[in-house]
């Protein structure tokens, strides 16, 4: 391997825990081979993570609707306000998935879905009192920054407000999606500025850290931004994060172009492991880093955990919006926890603030395998939920299915 | 960054896979740079009558599968000769062809003289560990005339895999024939995949102890373009199982050919295309 020497300032600076600036994470990027950008990274994650330890969570990512008024060019998952092919899923169904994901130990719901006008803010607040109310102890990891925009803009209400009344109804913690990149000239190419800008998305994020919450933050890399703009995104998370501390992680994946308007082909195995490597170095100020194995298959995901990752992510159990992409990696809880001890670690399950639950759950009882994750429903399933014309809708079509309903 | 002394049996203990990917990074890249070839190849069913279809792009007509019998294989070799334009042909695994041998009584050398009389040029395949003696197989493949495309590994061994590619370099010492060497399993579990972890390793322990073949290479359709990709990083220099179909339906940017480079390019090695000759070509 060949060493860049123009760059030996700044690899001695990471390995002394120094912070890199904008122009030196750009020279890192883009000269460092990518083995000495692993073992920075690596490097780092020891240092934050002394314990041989990679954790994952047990949890089902739901998406209780695919109605979506964003229409983001990147999103293969939503469908418009009308579509014979859209759903809500009721407050029974979403019921039963908890009961299932209780049953293989999971501890919480990831619950994100399309931006839905016929959603109002009660409807959220009704289902997240209704899932306290039945599972108590059950966690709702919800909502994500431009969903938490939309029923603000939908309900006429300010964002604090709206993160008040769910927190009120039960929201535990905030995910990291829609963050996509945060610079507005990338979020108007990929159609996605209308549903939070930069600046919008950081600023639900500090209101919920404000209130008490924590988040996670996102990045979804490789469609149309500069490799200047990648580490912008970086920075601003690090500045809000230096700003409130309410950051649990940080996840990355590689944008997945079928089926999508957008198009085009998706970033390689190396690229991700490079700007997961990257990211590690950057956000010297987030303790955990995720391996993204659903998007970069089994393999890669566990070869992150070499280059900065030091959590697997979740079971996951469902899910619809990335396989939408064509993306459709299945590990369950056995697969996880097999490829987090071949690259010798041990295998701990965690909550969302990454406290240790304990070893993992199908040593400790029978587990049925998973071999496919879930879907959000069967196909031809185009039932409508009863609950649903109790809560006023606000698009054309929707109103009228009230009628018939 | 300058790795040392790198001892194999202590590496294929280790975890520190980084580690061991630059030692095997600094063996193929003192042997073939940044130059990374890949083939395209035109797969086609062993059984006689069956559609052939060979691409413009097809740097390697392929015929895939075992034969039924002699005289089937034969007449296929003939059948896709003519179907080929002049590229060179591949077909079998010997480890088949040694069966074939044997079912039908013949020597394994004269059904591979009759197999190249009918216009075979390379054997796809060897499968170290199918066959009953590699270095008599591998050699009666080459006084017969033909040669052999790769050695590969059809099922990974539960145990002592540098002990393995040990034996490997001992065959390639005796035979001096072997251009690529195939060190990822053919055939898994799929309930028990191979790790990223084991893979890489493997692809990496193969590059330091087969020092004497020259390329080690990684099938790109069998692996998928992310672990492959990652395997060039890591000791690999040449690809197989490139797709010779100039599918454009998703875009030009996502065809086989851009794909490919792509990849290769964003790994910062240099693509080069070659045929099933190993003679690369310029287009």
């Amino acid at each position: 391997m060949s060493i860049d020497h123009g760059i030996d300032h700044i690899v001695e600076k990471v390995r002394a825990g120094g912070r890199v600036d904008r122009d030196e994470a750009l020279a890192l990027y883009r000269r460092a081979p990518t083995a000495q950008l692993g073992q920075l990274a690596d490097a780092i994650r020891a240092r934050k993570h002394p314990e041989p330890v990679i954790t994952y969570i047990i949890d089902r990512n739901v998406n209780y609707t695919n109605v979506c008024v964003a229409r983001c060019a990147f999103c293969a998952f939503y469908r418009p306000v009308g579509s014979t092919e859209g759903y809500v899923l009721g407050f029974d169904e979403l019921y039963r998935k908890i009961d299932e994901t209780i049953a293989v130990g999971g501890v919480q719901l990831l619950l994100q879905g399309g931006h839905n006008p016929d959603l109002p803010l009660s409807w959220y607040e009704d289902l997240f009192h209704g899932i306290k109310s039945r599972y108590p102890a059950f966690k709702l990891h919800a909502l994500s920054p431009p969903e938490v925009i939309h029923l603000s803009r939908l309900d006429q209400l300010p964002v604090p407000k709206v993160l008040r009344r769910l927190i009120a109804a039960g929201l535990d913690s905030v995910p990291g999606g829609g963050a996509e990149i945060l610079v507005d000239r990338v979020r108007k190419l990929l159609h996605c500025y209308g549903k939070a800008s930069a600046d919008e998305w950081l600023d639900v994020m500090r209101h919920a850290h404000h209130l008490g919450l924590r988040t996670t933050g996102t990045m979804m890399y490789g469609t149309v931004e500069t490799d200047e703009e990648r580490i912008e995104h970086l920075l601003r998370l690090r500045a809000l994060q230096d700003e409130t501390g309410g950051f649990t992680a940080f996840i990355t994946w590689s944008y997945q172009p079928d089926h999508t308007e957008l198009a085009g082909s998706e970033a390689t195995g190396v690229d991700y492991l490079r700007t997961l490597a990257l990211a590690r170095i950057v956000l010297d100020n987030f303790d955990n880093l995720q391996a993204s194995w659903v998007t970069q298959g089994g393999k890669v995901g566990q070869l992150s955990l070499a280059y900065g990752a030091n959590d697997m992510g979740s079971v996951m159990i469902e899910e619809n919006v990335v396989r939408a992409a064509g993306a459709s990696y299945c590990m369950d809880e056995v697969e996880i926890v097999r490829n987090i001890e071949d690259a010798g670690f041990q295998a701990k399950r965690r909550n969302m603030h990454y406290e240790l639950l304990g070893d993992p759950i199908f040593r400790e009882r029978e587990v049925p395998r998973m071999l496919e994750l879930a879907t959000a429903r069967a196909d031809g399933d185009t039932s409508v939920p009863d609950e649903l014309r109790h809560y006023p809708a606000r698009s054309r079509q929707g109103k009228a299915l009230r009628v018939v309903q | 960054m300058t790795a040392t002394a790198p001892d194999p049996a202590a590496l294929s203990a280790s975890h520190d896979i980084i580690t061991i990917g630059m030692h095997a990074d600094d063996v193929r890249r003192r042997l073939h740079g940044v130059c990374t070839t890949f083939v395209r190849v035109a797969d086609v069913d062993a059984q006689p009558g069956a559609p052939i279809h060979v691409p413009p792009s097809a740097g390697e007509v392929r015929i895939a599968g075992a034969p039924d019998s002699r005289a089937s294989a034969v007449s296929r070799v003939a059948e896709v000769r003519a179907a080929t334009s002049g590229r060179p042909l591949s077909g079998f695994a010997l480890s088949d062809l040694e069966r074939l041998s044997v079912r039908e009584q013949v020597t394994l050398r004269s059904l591979l003289e009759e197999l190249c009389a009918a216009g075979l040029e390379l054997v796809a395949e060897a499968p170290f560990d199918q066959l009953e003696d590699p270095r008599r197989a591998i050699e009666e493949v080459n006084i017969a005339g033909l040669a052999l495309a790769r050695l590969t590994i059809h099922q990974a061994p539960a145990v002592d895999t540098v002990a393995g590619f040990q034996r490997v370099y001992a065959l390639q010492r005796d035979v001096a024939v072997l251009r690529s060497f195939a060190p990822l399993p053919r055939r898994f579990n799929p309930a028990v995949p191979s790790t990223g972890y084991e893979d890489v390793r493997r692809l990496a322990l193969a590059r330091l102890v087969v020092e004497n073949i020259p390329s080690i290479q990684v099938d790109w359709a069998l692996y998928g373009p992310k672990l492959a990709q990652v395997a060039l990083t890591m000791g690999a220099d040449d690809i197989d199982g490139v797709s010779a179909e100039d599918d454009v339906a998703q875009g030009r940017r996502r065809a086989p050919l851009e794909e490919i480079q792509r990849n290769i390019r964003a790994a910062a090695l240099e693509p080069v295309e070659r045929n099933g000759r190993y003679e690369l070509i310029t287009r």
